[in-house]
């Protein structure tokens, strides 16, 4: 994880991201016009949110598995780095709405999906801060986390396309069914997923080592004690 | 015999329901009131909204006669109940006693709102039949919702907090499911969802039974 | 104090955000204009903002760690 190859490789994606988003040729649609190029960051938070939170369940089964508290600071810290990409998908997926089709919240279902993922793991957290055991906290949120995890991700993939089928018509937004991807937006589009992510992981484990380090100082000072 | 600890367990559950009446009364209370005061706001709503309305009630009766399978018991009595049986059973016994208990409260509630919220429904047999399944459903997760929520020493405010954004997708599908015993509209992708909520509910008990035993490990 | 700072992130949100509903009628104003590439520099700016919001969080953390020592 200390490797640098993977942080440089981040930043060149990202800076070709950002390069390439603004200058590589677009499909001309109507409604969204110049706003597709908010696939190459808007898109990729929700692909951050969930591959972080899917590090979050393995390292909570990581932790039910070896009983190591490690593991739950690291499961912690990627919830947490999680909540701020799924804040930022949701914030800048209203803005994209608002100027192309008129509304902050338009009842999306992806945009239901991910409130009510949002509110799961806002639970996570009261219920973290609620117990102040470490051993116990650390285990009832891992049961928590993987309980949560295997329900709300078969949720969010499902019931878009369950509700749509119930309502036919209601689910194509204008514009978003006509692009698909063309061979010049794939060339952004799946470096910009690769480079999002990987700054995700960069942030969470910057935050993991940070709360590695606090969680050492804490049991050093139980250890001084000890010794005097 | 795992079964028999099962049935022995489930029956305790639910002699101690029968013997203190006053907190089974109290439910039914609490169902009967529930659904009076919806009559009070709402009248006799059109058939799209008494659908809602009928759901809503439902998650309300849940958690609060749910809450009931674990947060009751005092925590040293489990201490007691695993020297005897395994976790697994003590869950699925948990899960049968509730899922009973719910299953009555939405019968008698979906009785009050046919009496005073009138009476929508053009097939009641499937709406029945939806209403059971969608109790089992609820009861599953809030279940073990519950056991999460005794483990943490809390209250039942945080079982509502953990639980409502998890059951809400499932809501939505019940009330989905519902539609099609209120109105006769041709909805093309009924069995799918069906099947969908009936997977999810086997994906809740098998998660349950597997994590569970990590809940009491101490 | 991180209070203060994240009320005051939201008041200019807010007020952006009204400033552009207000001139809603027109369909030429500001993040209109230019086929709406605007909106594109919003998100990136909006992005850009929780990444540094996420380094001040992180350098309170860190420096608390430090102080302790």
């Amino acid at each position: 994880m200390r490797q640098m190859w993977w942080k440089v490789l981040c930043v060149l994606m990202l800076a070709y991201t950002v390069v390439g988003g603004f200058l590589m040729p677009v499909p001309r649609l109507n409604i969204v016009n110049e706003t597709i190029r908010n696939l190459y960051f808007h898109v990729p938070m929700w692909f951050a949110m969930i591959l972080l939170f899917t590090g979050s369940f393995i390292y909570s089964i990581k932790y039910l598995h070896s009983g190591d508290l490690v593991h739950d600071i690291y499961s912690a810290e990627f919830t947490k780095t999680g909540i701020l990409f799924s804040l930022l998908g949701m914030i800048t997926g209203m803005e994209w709405a608002k100027f192309t089709w008129g509304e902050f919240w338009s009842n999306d279902p992806k945009q239901l999906g991910t409130a009510m993922s949002m509110l799961i793991y806002f639970a996570y957290l009261v219920l973290r801060n609620g117990l102040k055991d470490e051993e116990k906290r650390a285990k009832i949120s891992a049961v928590y986390n993987i309980f949560a995890y295997a329900l709300m991700i078969p949720l969010i993939w499902v019931l878009p396309r369950m509700v749509d089928s119930l309502h036919p018509g209601n689910g194509g937004n204008p514009g978003f069914n006509s692009y698909d991807l063309d061979s010049d937006m794939r060339k952004v589009f799946y470096p910009a997923v690769i480079g999002w992510f990987l700054l995700g992981l960069w942030m969470a484990t910057l935050k993991i080592r940070v709360a590695l380090l606090q969680h050492k100082d804490d049991n050093s000072f139980q250890f001084d004690t000890e010794k005097q | 015999m795992p079964t028999n600890t099962l049935v022995s367990l489930v029956r305790k559950d639910l002699l101690i329901e029968w013997r203190q009446k006053h907190t089974l009364f109290g439910v039914l209370l609490y169902v009967g009131a529930t659904v009076f005061v919806v009559y009070m706001m709402s009248g006799q709503p059109e058939a799209k909204i008494w659908n809602a309305l009928f759901w809503l009630t439902q998650l309300f009766v849940a958690v609060n006669s749910v809450a009931k399978s674990f947060l009751q018991e005092h925590p040293n009595r489990f201490r007691y109940y695993f020297t005897l049986v395994k976790p697994t059973t003590f869950l699925l016994a948990k899960i049968i006693y509730s899922t009973t208990l719910l299953l009555a409260m939405s019968l008698v509630s979906l009785l009050l709102f046919n009496v005073l919220l009138g009476n929508p429904l053009e097939q009641i047999g499937l709406f029945v039949i939806i209403t059971c399944v969608g109790s089992i459903s609820l009861s599953v997760v809030f279940t073990f919702l519950s056991a999460i929520a005794a483990r943490a020493n809390q209250n039942a405010a945080l079982m509502a907090i953990l639980g409502f954004p998890l059951v809400t997708p499932v809501l939505m599908i019940l009330s989905n499911l519902a539609l099609k015993a209120i109105s006769p509209v041709y909805q093309p992708g009924w069995w799918s969802l069906a099947a969908v909520l009936l997977l999810l509910d086997a994906l809740v008990v098998v998660l349950g039974l597997i994590l569970f035993p990590f809940l009491w490990q101490e | 104090m991180r209070k203060a700072s994240i009320l005051l992130l939201l008041l200019m949100l807010i007020t952006t955000l009204a400033q552009a509903q207000t001139s809603d009628a027109a369909m030429a104003d500001g993040l209109r204009a230019n086929g709406k590439i605007y909106v594109v520099v919003l998100v990136l700016a909006t992005i850009f903002a929780g990444i540094i919001a996420f380094l001040v969080y992180l350098d309170r953390k860190i420096k608390k760690l430090e102080n302790k020592k």
